[in-house]
């Protein structure tokens, strides 16, 4: 077994080298678009009333007098350091703020993803068992359809339908409702730290919130699971070694079974992409429904200028898709036998 | 002579009969998908004719009102007819959709060429491109772009066109790169064709038909994030009427019951883009049935 710890050093040592430069050059396009755009968030900050002689103090508060390259290597070094800068609106430092609002926005894209998986797996599996056929036809024109929707106005529609008309739903306001105590924070998920101290009224509320966006983001991500899964198991059953089997005599059952264990890997590796390029489209979600998420607060500080957290933010994305990629990647390569 | 005609017009419609059934029948997501882009065409190119009133036109006295016989979408929040607005808003989806298409392909098309047959330090710099897109989040880069180039339609066209075009370009690459291997394209090398020959000529037609089907939804793609951008308040502003904008204005009304100013653009941009989507997807199907559902 000792081989194999080594083999699983090596990849993450590889994998951990090659993402640097990417990661790097993630958080140097950011740097350099926030800077370059048209906001001022100095005469944001400052204020109709402020003259020159103050804006011109701020900006060199702000060390936003200095030159870009300059400016760019001090953020690096304080990054080195473990500082992201603090936000200018809130006045929080912004790695606290990540801390806080990260664990509301994985609850909702995990959620989402499971969901999907659990419904579009099967349905692809299903479609792909006879290509145009009836079924075929009907779950592609509707997972296109849920895919083609906005995410934000399905969103509106949800809250009329389920919160104006049915008054199923509550308000689409917070994570929690006003009256229901907050859980102790461990975790920072409400749903976790509220099953850890038995708190089901704290629960059920916040699965309530959770309940329109989940299920909005659900439609959203389950339409290219069944795409994607539909054309893993159509390419899997046509390949040689299933015509094979089929020819061997096994009986279609075992067939399948063993041509759907093939389709784990890609299927893997499709999962961890969807739930990366979720995790950027969850800020549109949590803006309609005001679940103070990550994505919210990366959304509202690039309306704001407020560049620290936008940085966090896109550094937070990028560090987490490339820890997924890595993961993901890591399993398939324990589990195909062909490596 | 009359009759001859007859009989050819006869003849011609039996044919296209004949054909319209067998596409059909081979692939009715591109048929339904067709039908659904055309009639926003339709409705974009004749939108003076069927639009009541002009998107614009404020009845101050009619201030979200709900759908009637005057106001057959109801009016929003400026008084101004949703139906007119969604009408003229096709004209916006294609405005943008289309150039962003040609820009796509103008940029992706060479780019995935050259990269894909020339290999080297071009292809690199496309794949890592490609990583750092895939990292990042496409809406917090239109988004910064945007604010930085200008808030006007033709900045948003070539943003959007812009980014874009590396995805199209891996597509086209992957077309290269089976092709670059096959027989015919050796031999081509082997009797001296200069490269930029064995890409034009020999390359380009073959990769070209994969890398259109891709088309319609990457245009899906540009009609969604432009209307996606001016629901956050970036890119066009209100009051033009751009359906993502107009569901921007109408979605305060909708938490207190005033739905149809926000719910009829977000239906007409959801047809329009699903249109996009089924065309796109059944052209795959059509060219080749087995690699469908590659891509994003």
């Amino acid at each position: 077994m000792g081989g194999q710890t080594a083999r699983i050093a090596r990849f993450i040592g590889v994998r951990l080298a090659v993402s640097a430069p990417v990661i790097l050059g993630i958080v140097f396009l950011t740097f350099m678009l926030i800077r370059m755009g048209g906001q001022d968030p100095v005469a944001m900050l400052a204020g109709p009333m402020a003259d020159e002689a103050m804006l011109n103090a701020l900006r060199a508060q702000l060390q936003l007098d200095q030159p870009l390259l300059a400016q760019f290597a001090n953020y690096m070094v304080r990054i080195a350091h473990g500082d992201l800068g603090v936000s200018w609106q809130g006045g929080i430092p912004v790695l606290n703020e990540i801390r806080h609002l990260f664990p509301a926005t994985l609850e909702l894209v995990l959620l989402s993803v499971a969901l999907a998986a659990l419904i579009g797996i099967p349905i692809g599996m299903r479609a792909a068992t006879k290509p145009n056929g009836w079924f075929d036809q009907i779950s592609r024109f509707v997972s296109l359809a849920g895919f083609s929707m906005p995410t934000y106005w399905m969103g509106l529609m949800a809250i009329l339908v389920f919160f104006y008309i049915l008054r199923w739903a509550p308000a689409p306001m917070g994570r929690l409702s006003m009256e229901v105590a907050a859980p102790a924070v461990v975790t920072g998920s409400i749903l976790v730290d509220a099953l850890l101290e038995a708190n089901w009224r704290a629960m059920g509320s916040a699965l309530a919130h959770l309940a329109l966006p989940v299920a909005c983001f659900t439609m959203l991500a389950a339409a290219p699971m069944i795409k994607q899964t539909r054309a893993i198991v159509i390419e899997i059953m046509g390949s040689d070694y299933v015509r094979y089997a089929r020819a061997n005599g096994f009986s279609a059952a075992t067939v399948r079974r063993m041509a759907l264990r093939n389709a784990a890997t890609p299927l893997l590796t499709f999962l961890g992409s969807e739930l990366t390029s979720l995790l950027a489209a969850a800020a549109l979600i949590e803006y309609i429904f005001s679940l103070s998420g990550l994505g919210q607060w990366g959304l509202n500080a690039i309306l704001l200028g407020d560049f620290a957290v936008v940085q966090g933010y896109v550094l937070t994305l990028a560090l987490f898709s490339m820890a997924i990629f890595m993961v993901i990647d890591l399993i398939v390569m324990l589990i195909e036998p062909r490596n | 002579m009359l009759a001859m005609d007859k009989t050819k017009a006869q003849a011609w419609a039996h044919g296209f009969y004949v054909h319209a059934i067998g596409l059909t029948r081979r692939s009715p997501t591109f048929v339904a998908g067709l039908c659904m882009v055309l009639f926003f065409l339709g409705v974009a190119i004749f939108a003076g004719v069927i639009a009541p009133y002009s998107p614009t036109e404020s009845f101050s006295y009619d201030i979200l009102r709900a759908p009637s016989d005057r106001f057959i979408f109801g009016s929003d929040g400026n008084g101004m007819d949703v139906f007119s607005r969604v009408i003229y808003g096709c004209r916006y989806a294609f405005g943008i959709a289309v150039p962003a298409g040609l820009i796509m392909v103008g940029i992706g098309l060479p780019l995935g060429l050259i990269a894909g047959y020339k290999g080297g330090l071009l292809d690199e710099v496309l794949l890592r491109t490609l990583d750092v897109l895939r990292a990042f989040p496409t809406i917090i880069l239109a988004l910064a772009v945007v604010a930085a180039t200008g808030q006007s339609l033709i900045s948003m066209v070539v943003v959007i066109g812009v980014l874009d075009s590396p995805i199209f370009a891996r597509v086209v690459r992957a077309e290269v790169l089976n092709l670059r291997a096959s027989t015919f394209v050796k031999a081509a090398v082997a009797m001296g064709n200069p490269a930029w020959r064995v890409m034009v000529v020999h390359i380009l037609p073959n990769a070209i038909l994969g890398a259109t089907a891709q088309l319609p939804m990457r245009m899906a793609w540009a009609v969604r994030i432009s209307a996606t951008l001016a629901f956050i308040g970036v890119g066009i502003q209100a009051p033009t009427p751009e359906w993502g904008a107009m569901i921007r204005q109408g979605a305060e009304y909708v938490i207190t019951g005033e739905w149809w100013a926000a719910l009829f653009p977000g239906l007409a941009l959801m047809l329009l883009v699903l249109g996009f989507n089924l065309l796109g997807d059944g052209l795959t199907d059509i060219l080749d049935p087995k690699r469908r559902g590659v891509g994003k």
